[in-house]
Order: structure tokens, then sequence, then C-alpha cells
């Protein structure tokens, strides 16, 4: 009873709070729905299709990302849980709450960032692992198939579940920013869908030059064993989602260090 | 000893706690009185470091909130909007508390079962009424056993039962020495549950006192029926005494004694049938005080009616 509130009490509290409400659960439900259920929608499409395909798909084709494809769309899902996990927070009130036992404002950004990530890591790992898996599995026979003993693969697959990590903890950086539910899932689909295509409207020089940094173009970097040459390396890509997340939680912490609760 | 020290909150333009400095007080009950808006619920999030002050501060034994090593053992609180996520059940809600500022997880049951919400405890908060949250946000401040305890506008959605085992509540916590600081915008409510009495207006301090002080500051009234009611109000009206006419027929007269006023009628002839002094009433207390400082004055009591 001597130990002061400390990082680990709150992180303590914040995975009590943290899994103790509807949302988290559902939204690692839908997660879950749709890493696995469009990968295997996309892998199952490819192999009916196989036979049929130009042969220059066939030569480029990629097994990894394609089973990995559920991803993308479980992106949306995973910024929405990390956002709510803050944004819930001043929509019921329940930041005073919080902020009356952890006074130390930055101890509770810490404390929820490292529930959120070290939760969202184990869930997405599993799901990539697990989606991978299955998709070698439609792909069988007919396909060809990858192997995780291959290193590039390997690292794609880590990655993938990375990237929905780094993902949830955007949504919430975003959250501290913008603070409401609806501004917060606004901002994030706009930036992983709005952006492309404004960058899309651009001239191919800039298109070029551009698309590069999107994240989704980042999270394709990172799934794939080979990335095209006008994407960034995967290693490349990590950092400068990275550094994406790094500057939006800096800014949602100074907010969170100045506003009032 | 909880102290608010020259402490001024801006918000924009707004001025919601003007320069408060006052001390409150261990072993007392002591009532933060003031109508809407006057900056009783601001005064209290900067208490517990929610709100950032424009200047000044507030302090617990001389440390601001912040440096409390386990705030919620030492300052509980209930705040008047709720604090507490819908779709979380009271447990989990006071477990993440308890959790937080490492108190035992047994307590939370304590305190569920002191505030008579244990039954429903599992349930979603989102689901409560008014007063179960109210019972739920006495257990949250409850929690850590805190010898400094802050209650913004407790009564709120208690029932009458509710509201007399509160006062009781807070009786208890004074005589155990803690510091039992409750806001309310009812004179009447501070009245039976209070021993000393903050009162401010538009976040400017105004008085402070027991009961008894605050209502021997301001001259009462004085009720007469006479044979001759008009001429006498008249009379009184003449040496600048305030006259209202009661629905009892009775004159209710401010600004004279109740010699002024015998002698005042002698002297005009009028025989007199009851001339009672009054002593004010709180709510008259209350209202005279902070009658310069009403935010939100109605103009009248009638309903607008539609074209
Ligand atoms: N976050 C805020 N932003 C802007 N103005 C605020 C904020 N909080 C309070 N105010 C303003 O400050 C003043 C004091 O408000 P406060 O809620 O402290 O009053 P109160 O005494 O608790 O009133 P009530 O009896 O209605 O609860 C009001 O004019 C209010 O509109
Ligand atoms: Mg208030």
């Amino acid at each position: 009873m001597a130990r002061d509130v400390t990082l680990a009490s709150a992180s303590h509290a914040e995975w009590i709070k943290f899994r103790s409400v509807r949302s988290t659960v559902l939204g690692f439900v839908v997660t879950a729905l749709l890493t696995l259920g469009i990968s295997a929608l996309i892998t199952s499409v490819i192999r009916g299709h196989w036979t049929t395909m130009d042969p220059l798909s066939r030569l480029t084709f990629d097994p990894v990302s394609t089973s990995l494809g559920g991803t993308l769309f479980a992106q949306f899902a995973v910024g929405v849980i990390g956002a709510l996990f803050i944004t819930s927070e001043y929509s019921s009130g329940s930041i005073r709450t919080t902020l009356a036992a952890v006074p130390q404002r930055l101890r509770v950004v810490a404390a929820k960032a490292l529930v959120l990530s070290v939760s969202m890591l184990i869930v997405a790992e599993v799901l990539s692992f697990v989606t991978f898996l299955m998709g070698q599995a439609i792909f069988s026979g007919v396909v060809p198939t990858a192997s995780l003993a291959t290193g590039a693969v390997l690292r794609s697959v880590i990655l993938a579940g990375v990237y929905l990590t780094l993902l949830a903890l955007l949504g919430f950086a975003l959250g501290l920013i913008l603070r409401q539910s609806a501004a917060c899932i606004t901002v994030f689909t706009s930036l992983l869908l709005v952006v492309p295509i404004i960058v899309f409207l651009l001239p191919q020089s800039w298109q070029d030059a551009f698309s590069k940094y999107e994240p989704s173009a980042l999270g394709r970097a990172m799934m794939s064993t080979t990335p095209p040459a006008q994407m960034f390396g995967a290693g490349t890509a990590t950092v400068i989602l990275v550094i994406y997340v790094a500057v939006a939680a800096t800014v949602g912490s100074i907010a969170f260090l100045r506003r009032d609760a | 000893m909880l102290k608010i020290e020259h402490l001024t909150k801006r918000y924009g333009d707004v001025v919601a706690v003007d320069d408060l400095d006052f001390e409150v007080t261990p072993g007392v009950v002591t009532g933060f009185l003031g109508p809407n808006g006057s900056g009783k619920s601001t005064t209290m999030r900067v208490i517990l470091g929610l709100d950032r002050p424009t200047k000044g501060r507030a302090t617990i034994d001389g440390r601001v909130y912040g440096e409390l090593r386990h705030p919620l053992r030492e300052v509980g609180a209930l705040l008047e909007a709720k604090a507490v996520h819908p779709g979380r059940s009271a447990r989990n809600h006071l477990l993440a508390m308890a959790a937080s500022n490492n108190i035992a997880p047994s307590r939370v049951d304590e305190v569920l079962e002191f505030t008579g919400i244990a039954s429903v405890a599992t349930k979603r908060v989102g689901t409560y009424s008014l007063g179960m949250n109210q019972r739920l946000g006495i257990a949250a401040a409850l929690l850590g056993d805190p010898q400094i305890l802050l209650f913004d506008e407790p009564v709120n959605g208690l029932d009458p039962e509710g509201i007399k085992w509160i006062r009781d509540f807070f009786r208890t916590l004074a005589k155990e020495g803690r510091t039992v600081f409750v806001s309310s915008h009812l004179m009447s409510e501070m009245a039976l549950s209070a021993d000393q009495i903050i009162v401010i207006g538009r976040g400017r301090f105004i008085a402070q006192g027991s009961v008894d002080e605050l209502t021997a500051d301001v001259a009462g009234t004085v009720l007469v029926r006479s044979s001759d009611q008009a001429r006498l109000a008249e009379i009184m009206r003449s040496r600048h005494a305030t006259v209202h006419d009661r629905d009892d027929r009775a004159l209710s007269v401010g600004g004279l004694t109740s010699d002024e006023v015998g002698e005042a009628a002698f002297a005009a002839g009028i025989t007199l049938y009851e001339l009672t002094p009054q002593r004010a009433s709180l709510e008259e207390v209350f209202m005279g005080l902070t009658a310069d400082a009403v935010q939100y004055a109605s103009a009248s009591t009638e309903v607008p009616r539609g074209a």
C-alpha cells in the first residue's frame, strides 16, 4: 500500500476500464470478422479465377499481402477502438473521474497507450497469423503459396499486426486532439480514404511523389514481401507510420495537458 | 485543511470565479451556497485539478491536488455532472478507481454495501436512475476513505428518504473530524444540513457564517394587523419603510422596528390587533444577499403564451 500512483497502477485501472465496456469487445469482434472474412473472400475469389487470370498478374502475384487483404478493412475498426478509448471518456464525463484519480495527465496518456497497444498487438498478431495461414490453406493446390519459413514472409505477417496496432494508436491520438467520437471517426476515415482520392486527382508526377506517404499505402508496403518500386520498403514504411503516430500523439498529449477537463 | 486562495477562473470572457478566498475547516459541514451559475462547480473542479485556475489556487494541507500521492485517499468528490461511462458497471467503475490509487478491491464492496447499490453493482450504469447514480457518486467519493469530501449538489435526484439519509451522513462524516464541503443553490437545504455556510454570487464571495450569524445580519420585518390597514401602510411608507400586503390581510413592514411601528400607529390613533417581529428566514437572507448577483433571473413567473 506504500506504492505511489505509478504507471503500473494507472495502467491497471485503464485495463479494467478498457475491457469492461461493450464497445471494446464489439470493436475486436468487428476487427476479427473484417480481417478474416474479407481475406477469406479475396483468397477464395482468386483461387476460383486463378486459371483464367492473365499471365502478368500471375507473375507478380503476392500470396502474402493478398492473404492479409482484410487488414486494410479492419484498420477502420481498430481506429474506432483507439479513438473511443478516450472520446467516450469525454462524452460520458468519466474523464473527470479518471483525472481526479490520476492527476498526472501524461501518466494517463501513457497508461492508455500502453493498454491499447499491448492488447491490440496481441489480438492483431494472432489475427494476422491466422489470416495468413487460412489464406495459404485456401490457395493450396491451385495458387502458389508462401511459407512463414521465409524471412520476408514472416516479416510481412508480423508487420500486418504492427500496422493495425499503429492505426489504433493513431485513432487514440486523434481522440486526444478532437475529443469527440464523430469528429474523430470522420477525420480518421478521411485520412485513409479521402486523402488518396485527393492525391489521385493531382498530376501524375505529384501522385508518384505523394501517394506512397498515405497511411494505407504505408500499410500495403509493410505487408508485402517485395513492395513495388513506387512504394517505400517495409522498414521505411514502418518508420514513417511510427513518425505519424508519434507526431499526432505529441500534439494530442500537449492538448490534453493544457485543456480543462 | 482545504483552502481557496484568491482563486479566479475565467472561461474566455466569462469570469466564473472571481478572487474567492476562504478556508473550509474540518469537523463541520460547510455549505457552499450560490445561485445558478455562481461558480460553485467551477470551484470544485479547480480544487480537483480538473480546471486550471486563471489566478490563485486551491490547496489541501498546503499542497495543490496534483501533488497528492494518492489523491483518492485524501480527497473524495461527488461531481455535479455524471462522471461515469454509461456502458460500464458500477463495480468495474469503482474497481478501476481503486486500482489507480492502490486501494484494496474489497473496499469497493464495502462502499457499494454502504450506499445501498450492491445489488445492482454489476448492471450497466446507463440503466441507473438519478438517485442510484447519485449513490454511486457517493460510493466513489468514499472509496479512498478520504479526510476531505466534496459534494456538488448531492441531493439532486434523491427522494426524501435519501435526502434525510445524506444529511445524517454528512453530520457523521463531520463528527469523525473530516472536512465536508457541500454545494447547493437551495438555502433551505443548506439551513438543514450545514453548520457553516459560504455564500457566493457571480463568482464572488458574499458572506460566510453559521445560519444564525447570517440571519442576524439581516434585519427582519414586522407583521402588523390593525383597524385601518390602508392608512397605516401610507404612514409606514412615508417613513421610508417597505410595505407588503400579505394575502391574510396583514402588512409586512420592513425597515422599522416593532417599537417604531407601534408608536406610529398609536400617534395616528390606529388600533393594533397584532404586532409581531419576524426574523428573516434564511431564504430571505439568501435572496437579499444575492439579489444583485443572480445571473439568470426570470422576468416573471408567468408562462409566456404563444400568439
Ligand atoms: N467549461 C466552461 N466553459 C465556459 N464557461 C463555463 C464553463 N464552466 C462554467 N462556465 C460558466 O461559469 C459560470 C459558473 O458556472 P458553474 O457551473 O461553476 O456555476 P454553479 O454555481 O455550479 O451553477 P449551478 O448552480 O447551475 O450548478 C457560468 O456562467 C458558466 O456558464
Ligand atoms: Mg454547479
